[in-house]
């Protein structure tokens, strides 16, 4: 049994619910396969910490598959436990860093949304260069973007960062799933045409 | 799931990925179901959601978002006496509204098959409590069933109709967060014909009567089900025995706790033990119990929670005699999620086998991590005008939320998105319980702390939830309070349900039946009641002022809709509209000679439209508005003491782009008419 397990953290409102979706829907190609991945999502308001989990499952053979031993998955990815940690928000990066190991892949967005701890001036946000610094100390394999800018600049809204960061994801990393199956799911889907254009700028950092 | 026409059009052989909520619809749908329910409640809410915006294409199928859980399960209960099939769902703490028929439930039966969703919520990331709906079933006797995935959900929801008319009882289908929003693959399986669904109440005084004598006689009728039903799961495929091996070691778990336990032996290498998985937790069978503990001395529980089964079990090892260990909760926390991370630490230290390197680094590099992070929590939405009304109350209380001092009223909370006013900055409640808590509770501080002015809070929603009595009974005993509605005219929080508030519907139509709340209120005998727009805030605050120096039952409504739902609805009304381009009409902006950085807007608003930003020459923070952001709802405008925001309105239209560049330097388009 072989597995792929991603961990997208960030706020609510910025998409990672709608991340996590797209990327299991992508799932279905291979009878040997399965998926599983819960998400933590408050009510509608924004700006809470959200985390989803994509955890990818391939199968050695139908035996495996039917065997109760193997074939039944956790909806969280244990410490340690992610391939790829994607963070929609610097800081909260930090949050989602317990998912690493010291092969894992970070992508994160380096524009900062300020809590409100330090809106009120009783903490000070960290500074992008600690992050990566406590990063470094899991893993070296770390790559930061500004998705807003490249949103706001190619769409003229921040709603795509999401789906650039996707197809960042699959730049960076030997995700097992094929990225035609991704553009399948977003031409399905609504919004394709930019969709498609955000998961190729992605997929060209 | 992205294709709806599957939850509906499925059949043998489709498999999409889905849901686990949109698993039990899809369960409910495969069984017949012809009736369906909930008051909305995360994390159930899409449970009713699935069937609810397919209604129109599944033939002879109700749905019904209930004013509250009561009337939900009582309405469940009429259809399924009508031969129905219905499903009601709820969150944890429904159950405990919906507690009184869910106790007849039992008394009475059922006539077709009757299924309540529960979705609980440990951990609590939506609820005010976590309470384990399990133990409800050692008096209601509820038959509950656990399903450990997706496919699980959706067969188990369909094989539970089944039960439910062959034991004649409503049957409990828990479902907690974790497996309500996991999402994963589903086979399906085939629909049932639905033209034959038609009701018909048959008389049946034998079992729907329960009053005196009658009701004794129930109540031993259903003990015998129960006991039959115990017979059933003896050998039934639900529960099953993984390994009969020569291992002296046996694990017990059920639900999504198995999936963490499975996946745990599996990330520890460890196959040899036997395993119990419970996929009906009450009623359990003795025999069942026993045939696993054969060859057993050592016997580990993993659940969640304060340990609903291990209380069984112990109850049946006493009973049994077994002379084996028991263990459970001395290894599992009983507060808080269970996480798989909780169950590979607990199943390790009961094995003494170590833990894996990787986990275990990552366990205490978050611990040092964690320690030293700015805390994070969520907040209104941008252009909410909850904010606004926390805003007013703050201040006509003349309390800002950054000064120590204690405040000479209490602000009564309540349950809904305004319950994020208890959080900083706001901090603006003094306690939180349950639904309605807020007016029922403060009604006795008012009486006996005279030296305090008590406010208390409720949403549309909420109010009409159960509201509506405790209002009626503060009038009634001539309280002095001063309660403030937040008429948003949706169930916003759970996915923007309506409400009887609702005016109109998210496609511009009106609603047939809206209500008029300021005449409702009006009528249950409130003399001062006014219905305002908290987005004028400094208007909003004067009048909570001089309501709070009136005595007797106030009324305030802070009437206006759900920003989410304006802006969906005038983007879809302009789609509709031929040739519309979307363009900048009018923006907020913070000039950076006159801000003062007070932080008005910035600490006591705190829009997180208003962002911190630093100027590329020298350094300096400034506060900026993000017009990517903004849905420019002007309070900022009106509240900044400075003038130093203004408004910005275009007369042209020009397709002038948002780009960071372009808005740090201020715009370039024609700026006609500007307001300061
Ligand atoms: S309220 Fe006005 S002066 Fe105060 S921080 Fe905001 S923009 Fe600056
Ligand atoms: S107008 Fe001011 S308060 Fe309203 S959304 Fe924009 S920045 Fe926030």
């Amino acid at each position: 049994m072989k597995k792929f397990n991603i961990a997208i953290v960030g706020l609510g409102g910025q998409g990672i619910i709608t991340m996590g979706t797209v990327m299991k829907d992508a799932a279905l190609s291979s009878e040997l396969q399965d998926v599983s991945g819960s998400e933590r999502r408050g009510g509608a308001q924004r700006e809470g910490y959200v985390e989803t989990f994509v955890k990818y499952i391939f199968y050695e053979n139908e035996s495996e598959m039917s065997s109760p031993r193997k074939n039944m998955h956790s909806p969280m990815i244990e410490s340690g436990g992610a391939d790829a940690l994607i963070s929609l928000e610097p800081l909260e990066t930090l949050r989602g860093a317990r998912y690493l190991n010291k092969n894992s892949i970070v992508i994160f967005n380096q524009t900062p949304y300020i809590p409100i701890s330090v809106r009120m001036g009783q903490t000070s946000y960290p500074e992008i260069s600690f992050i990566v610094s406590e990063l470094r100390k899991i893993t070296e394999n770390i790559f930061f973007y500004d998705f807003d800018a490249i949103s706001i600049e190619n769409f003229n809204s921040l709603t795509q960062k999401n789906i650039i960061a996707l197809g960042a994801l699959f730049a960076k990393t030997d995700i097992p799933i094929d990225i035609t199956a991704i553009e399948n799911i977003l031409m399905e889907g609504k919004g394709a045409e930019n969709n498609l254009k955000a998961f190729n700028l992605g997929l060209k950092l | 799931m992205g294709k709806s026409n599957l939850f509906i059009n499925g059949t043998k052989g489709d498999k999409a990925i889905v849901l686990g909520n949109e698993a039990i619809a899809r369960g409910a749908l495969e069984a017949g179901i012809g009736y369906a329910s909930m008051y909305p409640g995360t994390p159930a809410s899409e449970i009713i959601i699935a069937l609810d915006k397919n209604k129109k294409n599944v033939e002879n199928l109700y749905t019904e978002f209930s004013l509250n859980e009561h009337i939900s399960l009582h309405g469940a209960i009429g259809a399924s006496w009508s031969g129905i099939r219905s499903l009601c769902a709820m969150k944890n703490v429904g159950l405990n509204v919906a507690s009184e028929p869910a106790q007849f439930l039992s008394y009475t039966g059922v006539k077709a098959g009757l299924v309540l969703a529960i979705g609980s919520d440990p951990g609590a990331p939506s609820s005010s409590n976590e309470q384990d709906d399990r133990w409800y079933s050692l008096h209601t006797y509820m038959p509950i069933l656990e399903p450990s995935n997706i496919q699980e959900a959706k067969d188990f929801t369909k094989d539970a109709f089944e039960i439910s008319e062959e034991f004649s009882f409503g049957i409990v289908l828990m479902a907690p967060s974790r497996l309500c929003h996991n999402a994963g693959a589903l086979y399906f399986g085939n629909l049932r014909d639905r033209a034959d669904i038609k009701g018909d109440f048959k008389k049946d005084p034998e079992n729907y009567l329960n009053l005196f004598n009658m009701a004794v006689r129930n109540h031993t009728k259903y003990l015998e089900r129960s006991e039959l039903l115990k017979k059933y799961l003896i050998e039934s495929n639900f529960n099953q025995i993984i390994n009969k091996s020569s291992s002296r070691i046996g694990f017990i778990s059920s639900g999504v706790i198995y999936a963490h336990l499975m996946e745990t032996l599996d990330i520890l290498g460890v196959y040899d033990h036997k395993i119990l998985k419970l996929g009906f937790t009450f009623p359990l069978p003795n025999e069942l119990i026993d045939r696993f503990f054969e060859g057993l001395d050592k016997v580990v529980i993993v659940e969640e929670a304060e340990g609903f089964l291990e209380f069984q079990i112990k109850k049946i090892a006493y009973e049994l005699g077994f002379k084996g260990e028991i263990h459970g909760k001395d290894f599992f926390k009983q507060t808080g999620e269970l996480t798989i991370d909780d169950v590979i630490i607990g199943i390790s230290k009961f094995l003494e086998k170590p833990l894996p390197a990787y986990f275990d680094f990552a366990v205490k590099k978050d611990k040092e991590l964690q320690n030293n992070l700015p805390q994070r929590s969520g907040t209104f939405c941008i252009g909410c005008s909850h904010r606004a009304t926390f805003y007013s109350i703050l201040k006509a209380v003349g309390f800002s939320n950054t000064e120590e001092k204690e405040r000479d009223v209490v602000i009564a909370g309540d349950i809904g998105c305004y319950t994020l006013g208890l959080l900083p900055p706001y901090n603006a409640m003094d306690f939180l319980t349950c639904m309605n808590a807020g007016l029922g509770i403060g009604q006795a501080i008012s009486i006996f702390d005279k030296k305090k002015k008590v406010i208390a809070l409720a949403g549309d929603s909420t109010f009409y939830h159960s509201g509506i009595p405790v209002l009626l009974n503060a009038v009634q005993n001539n309280v002095n309070i001063l309660y403030i509605i937040l008429d948003n005219s949706w169930t916003a929080m759970t996915g923007h349900q309506k409400t009887p508030s609702t005016q109109k519907d998210i496609d511009g139509k009106p609603s047939p039946n809206a209500l008029n709340l300021k005449d409702l209120v009006k009528s249950l005998g409130v003399s001062y009641v006014k219905s305002l727009d908290p987005n004028s805030v400094k208007r909003f605050a004067s009048q909570i002022k001089s309501a709070l120096k009136e005595p007797g039952v106030k009324v305030l409504i802070a009437k206006r809709e759900c920003v989410l739902q304006e802006i969906r609805r005038n983007k879809i009304l302009k789609k509709n509209e031929a040739g519309f381009s979307e363009s900048g009409e009018s923006l907020y902006e913070i000039q950076k000679s006159r801000c003062v950085k007070c932080n008005e807007c910035f600490v006591e608003l705190a829009c997180p439209a208003i962002i911190l930003k630093k100027d590329a020459e020298d350094e300096a923070d400034f506060y900026y508005i993000d017009p990517a952001s903004c849905v420019k709802c002007g309070v900022c405008y009106e509240i900044c003491p400075n003038s130093a925001i203004r408004k910005v309105e275009f007369d042209l239209k020009p397709a002038f782009k948002l780009s960071r560049k372009n808005a740090d330097k201020g715009f370039n388009a024609v700026q006609v008419n500007v307001n300061v």
